[in-house]
């Protein structure tokens, strides 16, 4: 364990920070952590008290969490880094947080993110952006870098040793992405495993729950802890649907990775799609090394292709934007959050008035763009050719990813003709987590304008959107440095319900990273 | 083909285009003579389920003090999610069996955008494109007719905007906010007032009979929007309008009277009727525009991404139709089949009508249960008698209600029994049934009849003897009429017997007796 912490960029040596010399943060570890480096960091934005107390005996006593600041906490607020939410503290606790304090876990407070968990680069907040905390080596080191978004404050909390864990939120890659910049391991779970009450929704359909944490085990620990039916959420996948899925016939939970060959029988797929244009060449070296570190050991790689994903991009902002349009309709100041009292002149008998002037100083310019973008979606002209298109692209990305694998999607076991797996298919899919390393934050560089290109954000999620259309589990794991010396991810994705699985392996690759 | 590729696109859409006018032949009306009247009619009536339909708060009624029954969920808190009641599917299904529509196996919820204040998350849940039942009908017996049932969708209520002039502010209650309703969509199958007054009185007794709903228009938990138009018999269907807020049946036929006139003006002055949404007003008894065709809100509608597809299974809806209550037709053929007379079964249902409906379905104690219960073992058109005109016309004597009564079947059965056997005279019967209810009481009819010396006397011919002489002494010019051949005057003498024996005394045995004295 303590090996791969030598891998983690926050503990390189021309890293500005001090090396985490134990494998948990000890309570008073992470609290001058966190005095230390949370202002240049930005990655928290409320720190819980100190409460003294915590059990030894719970399976999370003396684990540290942050918590994305869209999932509701009832003794901190919660701000989803929106000005209209600023003032806001849930009355109760969410699932997750619930199941994390019974376990004896110690929060240590709310983590910055995107607005409503709305971009990429966690530039988009009513906090300020979050600092990445690994610097490149290539002569920027002066040059501050996004963490990624939208849980850009989770993953640098969790690099920066601040905590041992952190949940985010990934709706489009959320997780992963930063996760990819930070240098951690960040997972996705499948859609429907962790429950949903408590998180603000963004777009409910791709709102997942997830877990960045310092190594692979300690996500695993988390997630046997959150991954639990839950009737508050009635998007939340039953018992016996979660069993039959997590049952794998091709992976063996029990293979020790000190063996000769531990990823032998295993099928990885490689998608030759994931290899757009826009992806910078520097991230394939760590990405090759992987692949030939798999087949080193058993894993026979497989060239596949999931001829849908071009469209997923379009159709995920479709989708997500749409449903982010209805979600964010209730912010309206009148039950809570912020309000906007009228200015003098304005027609307080227009309903339309009492809404306009809250809305539009409460939401930031992204959360705008998306409300606007997902109400044209719906709109009665524009529904058939886009709400109703994206969901078409949404059922091929599934059915591709379910002809790739060899193991059936147990979710079609509820519907009338349960689709079998193909014979033919593979395992696991790898690709790399992201276009490129950790971009410069938009101020920090006179090359890139201020007012960067939202586009050229959006393009930062084209890798990790199909895995949320399908719901599929997907994790990125640190697996090198891109030519910048910046940390570079990689993603394992696994049918849908698989979650134990692609940890077990994502857990392997960490180890086989550690020996070489 | 077209609708199965777009499931989305509902039957709801296509059967807005009116085409079905012609099913019906023209009745001349002497109002408007040359015209035909068109109405369909869209109910919301509010499910009588002890908890809303998304959320564990309980519902309320007007009772309840302001933002009382309010969850995180029901204003909209972030982080909260629905969770459909299954008790509202329950009488949603109920309801849809007793309107004999087509229960769909499948259903899905949908989210109607608009920004409201008393809408906290800014939609409202709905059944736009796959509705939970489609295709019913609903027998009107007067007009003679069936009206056909577009669809039924459950969706949420919403709160109550009040402003108040005064301070210029607008009160918000979430009391309501989040309870379920029924939409209930009828075909434009109604050619009169009269007819669409029946068809939501005769909606009203079905949503009651099954438990579904309470129906009540004046407390808002059943409200119509009823569509009109005009149009020459045998000529192309008339524009029509929606007139919307109409809180009772009355107020609802006279909405329609009056718009079936307004139309018809514009028409003969050579205009076209808009197709508009129209309000009503009560005072002047006329409609007023609300918004046109093309100020119609954009709705945005969209698959609720929360809420999984509503499925039910065959054996599902069977044990429903199984575990049907008893549907108004069915318990007024009954009823006359056990005897009763058309107008003893009208009383009976009617008063039953007036029953509290019980929380998720649970059937309240009505006049009709309370008749089925006494009447079991005895005499049906006795029993009925018994209710109908003792039982009711001493609770009306009191102003009291069928509500009010504290009289058990148990009880009134017993003293049927005893006045049925002779141990008690009619008369002296009736006297224990007002004693009983005006003194709420609770004892045995035949302790009760014991206490209080009114058994019959039937067997004491002294006693008898002593009662009548008392009577002949007492009314001298009625003994003189009588003997002078007046013999109706002897039911006065029979009276006061009744009187003074408290009505203990047999009416045949005295008349026979006095007739005897006074030979």
């Amino acid at each position: 364990m303590l090996v791969s912490a030598k891998i983690r960029c926050s503990f390189r040596p021309q890293n500005l920070y001090r090396r985490l010399e134990s494998t948990h943060a000890t309570g008073a570890v992470w609290r001058s952590r966190i005095a230390e480096l949370n202002e240049t960091l930005n990655a928290l934005v409320h720190v819980a008290p100190e409460d003294g107390y915590s059990s030894s005996k719970l399976p999370l006593s003396n684990i540290h969490v942050a918590i994305k600041d869209n999932i509701c906490t009832s003794t901190m607020p919660t701000t989803c880094s929106s000005a209209i939410l600023q003032q806001f503290t849930s009355p109760f606790d969410a699932t997750v947080v619930r199941l994390l304090r019974e376990s004896g876990a110690t929060i240590v407070g709310k983590a910055n993110c995107d607005e409503f968990g709305m971009g990429s680069l966690n530039t988009y907040s009513a906090h300020g952006p979050v600092v990445n905390p690994c610097r490149s080596t290539d002569g920027e080191s002066n040059v501050k870098r996004s963490a990624g978004g939208s849980s850009g404050g989770s993953a640098a909390a969790v690099a920066a040793g601040m905590c041992d864990v952190a949940l985010g939120t990934d709706t489009g890659g959320s997780i992963r992405l930063p996760a990819s910049y930070c240098g951690i391991p960040g997972l996705k779970p499948s859609y429907g495993l962790l429950s949903r009450w408590g998180v603000v929704s963004y777009a409910d359909s791709l709102d997942c729950i997830g877990i960045l944490g310092k190594d692979v085990s300690i996500i695993k620990t988390t997630f046997d802890i959150l991954s639990q039916f839950d009737p508050k959420d009635p998007t939340s996948v039953p018992s016996a649907v979660r069993e039959s899925a997590a049952n794998d016939l091709y992976i063996d939970q029990n293979t020790s990775f000190d063996s000769d060959k531990p990823f032998a029988g295993l099928r990885v797929g490689i998608p030759h799609e994931y290899f757009p244009a826009e992806l910078d060449h520097s991230i394939l070296h760590p990405l090759k090394d992987v692949l030939g570190l798999l087949q080193k050991y058993g894993a026979a790689l497989v060239p596949i292709s999931l001829p849908s994903t071009p469209y997923a991009l379009s159709a995920y902002y479709v989708i997500s934007s749409a449903e982010a349009s209805s979600n964010l309709a209730r912010y309206d100041g009148i039950e809570y959050g912020l309000r906007v009292d009228l200015p003098p002149g304005a027609d307080k008998r227009k309903t339309s008035d009492v809404y306009a002037y809250t809305r539009s100083q409460g939401f930031g310019p992204e959360v705008q763009r998306r409300i606007l973008l997902g109400s044209y979606a719906l709109s009665a002209d524009a529904f058939d050719n886009y709400f109703l298109q994206a969901q078409r692209v949404r059922k091929l990305i599934r059915s591709d990813f379910d002809n790739a694998f060899r193991s059936p999607n147990a979710l079609h076991s509820l519907s009338a003709t349960p689709r079998t797996g193909n014979p033919n298919g593979v395992d696991f899919i790898i690709h790399p987590s992201a276009i490129r390393t950790a971009p410069p934050l938009p101020d920090e560089t006179s090359s890139t304008s201020k007012s960067a290109n939202s586009l050229d954000a959006y393009v930062q999620d084209i890798l990790t959107v199909p895995a949320s259309l399908a719901g599929l589990p997907a994790i990125s794991i640190p697996a090198g440095f891109g030519d910048d010396g910046l940390p570079v991810g990689v993603s394992l994705v696994g049918q849908w319900g698989k979650d134990s699985s692609v940890l077990k392996v994502a857990e392997g690759i960490e180890r086989i990273l550690q020996v070489h | 083909m077209w609708a199965r590729a777009r499931p989305w696109l509902s039957l709801r859409n296509i059967s807005h285009i009116r085409c079905q006018h012609t099913l019906r032949t023209y009745k001349e009306d002497s109002r408007w003579p040359g015209w035909e009247v068109v109405v369909g009619i869209e109910v919301h009536a509010q499910i009588k389920s002890r908890h809303k339909l998304f959320s564990n708060s309980l519902t309320s009624d007007l009772s309840s003090p302001s933002n009382t029954h309010v969850s995180p969920y029901d204003a909209a808190f972030p982080g909260t999610l629905p969770r459909l009641n299954p008790k509202c599917v329950e009488l949603g299904v109920r309801t849809a069996i007793a309107l004999n529509s087509n229960v769909q196996p499948r259903s899905a919820f949908d989210r109607k955008h608009y920004f409201y204040s008393d809408l906290p998350s800014g939609y409202q849940i709905t059944q736009h494109y796959a509705p939970i039942a489609t295709r019913g009908t609903l027998r009107l017996p007067s007009a003679g007719t069936e009206v056909r049932i577009t669809q039924i969708q459950l969706e949420q209520d919403t709160g109550k905007s009040t402003f108040d002039a005064r301070h210029h502010l607008s009160a918000i209650d979430l009391n309501r906010a989040g309870t379920g309703l029924m939409e209930i969509v009828s075909e434009p199958d109604m050619r009169s007032p009269e007819e669409a007054g029946e068809y939501v009185r005769m909606l009203q007794a079905v949503l009651r009979s099954v438990g579904s709903s309470d129906g009540n228009m004046e407390q808002g938990s059943l409200r119509c929007d009823v569509n009109v138009s005009v149009n020459k018999p045998g000529g192309p269907p008339g524009t029509r309008c929606e007139i919307k807020n109409i809180n009772s049946v009355k107020f609802m036929m006279i909405a329609i009277t009056c718009e079936v006139f307004r139309q018809i003006e514009v028409l003969q002055k050579g205009g076209s009727v808009v197709q508009e949404t129209r309000g009503f007003n009560e005072d002047t008894a006329s409609t007023y525009s609300l918004r046109s065709k093309e100020d119609a809100p954009d709705y945005r509608y969209m698959p609720d991404p929360n809420l999984p597809p509503l499925l039910l299974d065959e054996g599902y809806i069977a044990r429903i139709r199984e575990g049907m209550p008893e549907l108004p037709d069915a318990t007024k053929s009954r009823l006359l089949e056990q005897g009763l007379t058309a107008r003893d079964a009208d009383v009976l249902m009617s008063i039953d009508m007036g029953r509290e409906v019980g929380y998720d379905g649970k059937l309240g104690l009505g006049a009709v249960a309370y008749f089925d219960t006494v009447s079991t073992g005895r005499n049906p058109k006795v029993v009925v008698n018994w209710i109908t005109h003792e039982l009711l016309g001493q609770l009306s004597l009191r102003h009291e209600t069928f509500k009010d009564n504290s009289l058990s079947p148990e009880q009134l059965g017993e003293l049927i029994d005893l006045v049925e056997e002779n141990k008690l005279t009619g008369t002296a019967g009736k006297n224990l049934l007002r004693h009983m209810i005006a003194n709420r009481s609770k004892e045995h009819p035949l302790q009760l009849a014991k206490n209080l010396s009114l058994l019959s006397q039937s067997g004491d011919i002294a006693a008898l003897e002593e009662w009548c002489k008392a009577a002949i002494e007492g009314l001298p010019d009625e003994v003189k009429s009588y003997r002078n051949g007046n013999a109706n005057v002897l039911n006065r003498l029979i009276g006061r017997v009744m009187k003074v024996s408290k009505g203990r005394a047999n009416a045949k045995d005295t008349r026979a007796l006095l007739q005897q004295l006074l030979q």
